[in-house]
C-alpha cells in the first residue's frame, strides 16, 4: 500500500474519531433533509379533518357525514357537543360543525334545516375550506330530500312508496356517478407538476454538505502546518508530492464516505431508485468528491490562517450552493444561469437528478463528469503550485 | 572539512526570508555519538538551521552532509538516517499514542509489523506503555512531550534532532527526558539538541554551539566555553551565554 493511500486512510480514521465532524457531515444533512421533506415533500393536495358533533343522530345526519367522508383528503372526527366546545376553547380545533337535533325531521318535512359552524377567529384556511365542503355536501343532501319529496307527491297511489324510494335512489346514484355539471381540472405546467422536488433537493443537500465538510477541512491543513505535523511528515520518507496526493485522496475518501452513507440512507428510506442508480450515483460521487477535495486544497494552500481558510470555505460553498440551484431551479438564461455555470453544484445536481430519477445514466452525464473532473485537475495543479510557494515562504 | 567521525557537517549555511538574513554562513560539525547543543536567544536562527539540516528547508547557500550524504542531493537517504522532534507538539491529539506512532512509523518507511514493534519499544522507552491506547489529548503536557520524542525515534534514526524538547513540563518529565537522551547517546545515537535552559545544556551536551543573530559565535565543550569567560570551575554556562549574547531583551 502506497504512502498516499496510508495517509488517506489515516485521515479517514481521524475523521471517524471526530464526533463533531461526523455530526456535521452525516447527521446534520439527514436532519436537514428530513425537515425539507416535511416542508416541501410528500402529497401537497388538501388534507383536513371535519370536527363534527352529531346531536340529531337521524338518517339525514348520517348521510351528511357519509357525504363529507366521501370527499378526498377529508376525514371526519366525531365529538359530543361539550367535547367540541372544549376543543374549540383550547384552540385544539379552529372550526367545528354541529348537526342540531331535528335536522333529519326538518329535511324530511321540507322545513329549513341548519348545520351550525363554530369557529375560532376566521377558523383557519383549512377550516374555511372544510366549511365550504360541508356546505356543498349539505346542499346536495337537501336536493336529494327535495327530489324524494317531489317524487313522492307526484306518484299515484297505485305505486308503493318503497318503489318510489328505490327509483329515487337509482336516479340519485346515476347523478352521483355521472353528475349533470362536471368540473374538470386542467394542469397547464404538467411537466413541472410531475417533477418531484425531492429529486433535486436530495442531491442538492448532499452536494452542499459534501462541499461544506470537505472544504472546511482545509482549515485543519492550516492547523497541521501551524502545529508542525505537515513539516514533520516531510522529514520522513514521504515526499511533498506524496503528502499532497495523500491529502487529496483523504478529501476524496471523506467525501465518498459521507455521500455513500447519505445515498444509501436515502435509497433505503425513500426508495427513490434501484441499485443501478445507486451504483451510478456512487461513481458520480467519486468525481464530485475529487473536485471538492481539490478545491479544499486550493483553499488550504492559498490561506495563511485558519480563519482565512474557514471563511474561504464558507464563501465558496455558500456561493455554489445558492447559485448552483440547490434550493430552486435555475432557468435557461439570465444572470442566475450565468452565475450557476461557475458552480460545481449545478453540474453535480443535474447529473444526480437524472440518475436518481432514472431518466438518465452516467453516459448521459458525461459532460458533467468531464467538467467536474477537469475542475479537480485544474485545482490540483493550482494547489500544488501554491503549496510549493507557501512552504518556502514559511 | 568534515572528518571521519563527523556525522553532520554544515558549511556556510545561509538563509533569508523577505530580505531578512536569518542564518548567515553557519558552519559546524556534530560528531558521531555525541550530544551537540545549539543554544541561542529567541530569533537567533536555531530552528531555521534545524529545518535546513532536516531537509525541510533549502538553504540559499551552503552545504550540509549527514552520514556521508549531501542533504541537497540525497534528501531521501538523509531522511532514513534522521529523526526530528520539533519544538511544537507535532502529533494528532484526537488519536492514541500508538496510532500516532504507527502512522509516523509507516510514513518513515516501516512495514505494518515493524511499525507496531517499534511503537511498543519507544513507548516503553518513554514510559507510556500503560497509556498507549488513550487519546493523546487526555495526556499531561509532559506525556505529550514524551510522545513527541517517541515519534522521532520510531524509524530508529542515527541522528536525532531535538528542538527544545523540555519546554513547559514538570521536573519529573524533564528528568525522564534527560535520562532518555543520555541513554540514546550511550546506545550510539548522535543528538543535536536545542534549548533555552543552560543547566540542561551543561548537564547533557558534549559540545555546544552558541548562535546569535544568525551566526555561530562560540563553539566548544561546556568547560571550554566557560574558560573563555572566566574560571571553568566556577563560571556557569548562563554567565557564558549572557556574556556572549549580551543582556538586552530579544524577540
Amino acid at each position: 500500500m502506497g504512502r498516499p493511500t496510508l495517509l488517506a486512510l489515516f485521515e479517514v480514521k481521524r475523521f471517524l474519531a471526530d464526533r463533531g465532524a461526523l455530526a456535521f457531515s452525516i447527521a446534520l444533512p439527514i436532519v436537514l433533509f428530513a425537515l425539507m421533506v416535511g416542508v416541501f415533500g410528500g402529497d401537497t393536495s388538501f388534507n383536513s379533518t371535519a370536527h363534527v358533533a352529531d346531536l340529531d343522530g337521524g338518517d339525514a345526519a348520517r348521510k351528511l357525514i357519509e357525504h363529507i367522508e366521501d370527499v378526498d383528503g377529508l376525514d371526519v372526527r366525531h365529538y359530543t357537543e361539550a367535547g367540541l366546545n372544549d376543543a374549540l376553547d383550547r384552540s385544539a380545533v379552529l372550526t367545528g360543525f354541529v348537526i342540531p337535533p331535528g335536522f333529519t325531521d326538518a329535511l324530511e318535512s321540507g322545513t329549513p334545516a341548519t348545520v351550525r359552524v363554530k369557529r375560532r377567529g376566521n377558523g383557519g384556511d383549512a377550516g374555511q375550506i372544510t366549511a365550504a365542503i360541508v356546505q356543498g355536501a349539505a346542499d346536495g343532501l337537501a336536493s336529494e330530500y327535495e327530489l324524494r319529496r317531489a317524487l313522492g307527491a307526484l306518484v299515484s297511489e297505485a305505486i308503493p312508496p318503497e318503489q318510489v324510494e328505490a327509483h329515487a335512489g337509482v336516479l340519485l346514484g346515476d347523478a352521483r356517478r355521472d353528475p349533470p355539471v362536471r368540473v374538470v381540472t386542467q394542469t397547464l405546467n404538467e411537466q413541472a407538476e410531475e417533477e418531484n422536488i425531492l429529486d433535486r433537493l436530495l442531491p442538492g443537500v448532499i452536494v452542499m454538505f459534501l462541499l461544506f465538510s470537505v472544504t472546511l477541512n482545509a482549515q485543519t491543513l492550516i492547523e497541521e502546518r501551524r502545529n508542525g505535523t505537515l513539516e514533520r511528515l516531510l522529514t520522513t520518507q514521504l515526499s511533498t508530492g506524496q503528502l499532497f496526493a495523500g491529502k487529496f485522496l483523504a478529501g476524496v475518501s471523506r467525501g465518498m464516505l459521507q455521500t455513500i452513507v447519505l445515498l444509501v440512507l436515502a435509497f433505503v428510506v425513500l426508495r427513490i431508485a434501484g441499485p443501478v442508480a445507486l451504483a451510478q450515483s456512487a461513481v458520480l460521487a467519486l468525481v464530485v468528491s475529487a473536485a471538492a477535495s481539490a478545491i479544499a486544497l486550493v483553499i488550504a494552500t492559498a490561506a495563511r490562517t485558519e480563519d482565512q481558510a474557514t471563511w474561504g470555505a464558507v464563501f465558496i460553498t455558500m456561493f455554489m450552493t445558492v447559485f448552483g440551484g440547490t434550493f430552486f431551479p435555475i432557468g435557461d438564461s439570465g444572470v442566475l444561469e450565468l452565475l450557476s455555470r461557475f458552480t460545481l453544484n449545478r453540474y453535480a445536481i443535474d447529473a444526480y437528478e437524472g440518475i436518481l430519477s432514472e431518466t438518465a445514466t452516467l453516459g448521459d452525464a458525461s459532460f458533467e463528469m468531464t467538467l467536474l473532473g477537469g475542475v479537480a485537475v485544474v485545482c490540483l495543479i493550482v494547489a500544488r503550485v501554491l503549496f510549493r510557494v507557501s512552504s518556502e515562504a514559511k | 572539512m568534515a572528518r571521519m567521525e563527523d556525522f553532520l557537517a554544515a558549511t556556510g549555511l545561509t538563509k533569508s526570508f523577505d530580505s531578512v538574513q536569518v542564518v548567515d554562513s553557519v558552519s559546524f560539525t556534530v560528531r558521531s555519538q555525541e550530544i551537540f547543543g545549539l543554544l541561542g536567544p529567541n530569533g537567533a536562527g536555531k530552528t531555521t538551521t534545524i529545518r535546513m539540516l532536516s531537509t525541510v528547508l533549502d538553504p540559499d547557500d551552503g552545504d550540509v552532509t549527514i552520514g556521508g550524504h549531501l542533504v541537497a542531493r540525497e534528501s531521501d537517504a538523509v531522511r532514513k538516517l534522521i529523526g526530528v522532534c520539533p519544538q511544537e507538539l507535532a502529533l494528532y491529539p484526537e488519536l492514541s499514542a500508538i496510532d500516532n506512532l504507527v502512522f509516523f512509523g509507516r510514513m518513515a518507511g516501516l512495514s505494518g509489523s515493524e511499525a507496531k514493534e517499534s511503537a511498543a519499544d519507544v513507548l516503553e522507552r518513554v514510559g507510556l506503555t500503560d497509556r498507549a491506547k488513550d487519546a493523546v489529548r487526555k495526556y499531561s503536557g509532559g506525556m505529550k512531550r514524551r510522545v513527541n520524542i517517541a515519534i522521532a525515534l520510531m524509524s530508529r534514526p542515527q541522528l536525532l534532532f531535538l528542538d527544545e524538547p523540555t519546554v513547559g513540563i514538570d521536573p519529573q518529565s524533564r528528568n525522564h527526558i534527560f535520562d532518555t537522551v543520555l541513554a540514546l547517546r550511550d546506545e550510539g545515537l548522535t543528538v543535536l539538541y536545542t534549548t533555552h535552559y543552560m543547566e540542561e545544556a551543561d548537564r547533557l551536551c558534549d559540545r555546544i554551539g552558541i548562535m546569535d543573530e544568525g551566526h555561530i559565535i562560540a563553539l566548544g565543550t561546556p568547560a571550554e566555553l566557560k574558560a573563555q569567560v572566566g574560571d571553568a570551575g566556577t563560571t556557569t554556562l548562563e554567565e557564558v551565554f549572557l556574556s556572549l549574547t549580551g543582556r538586552s531583551l530579544r524577540d
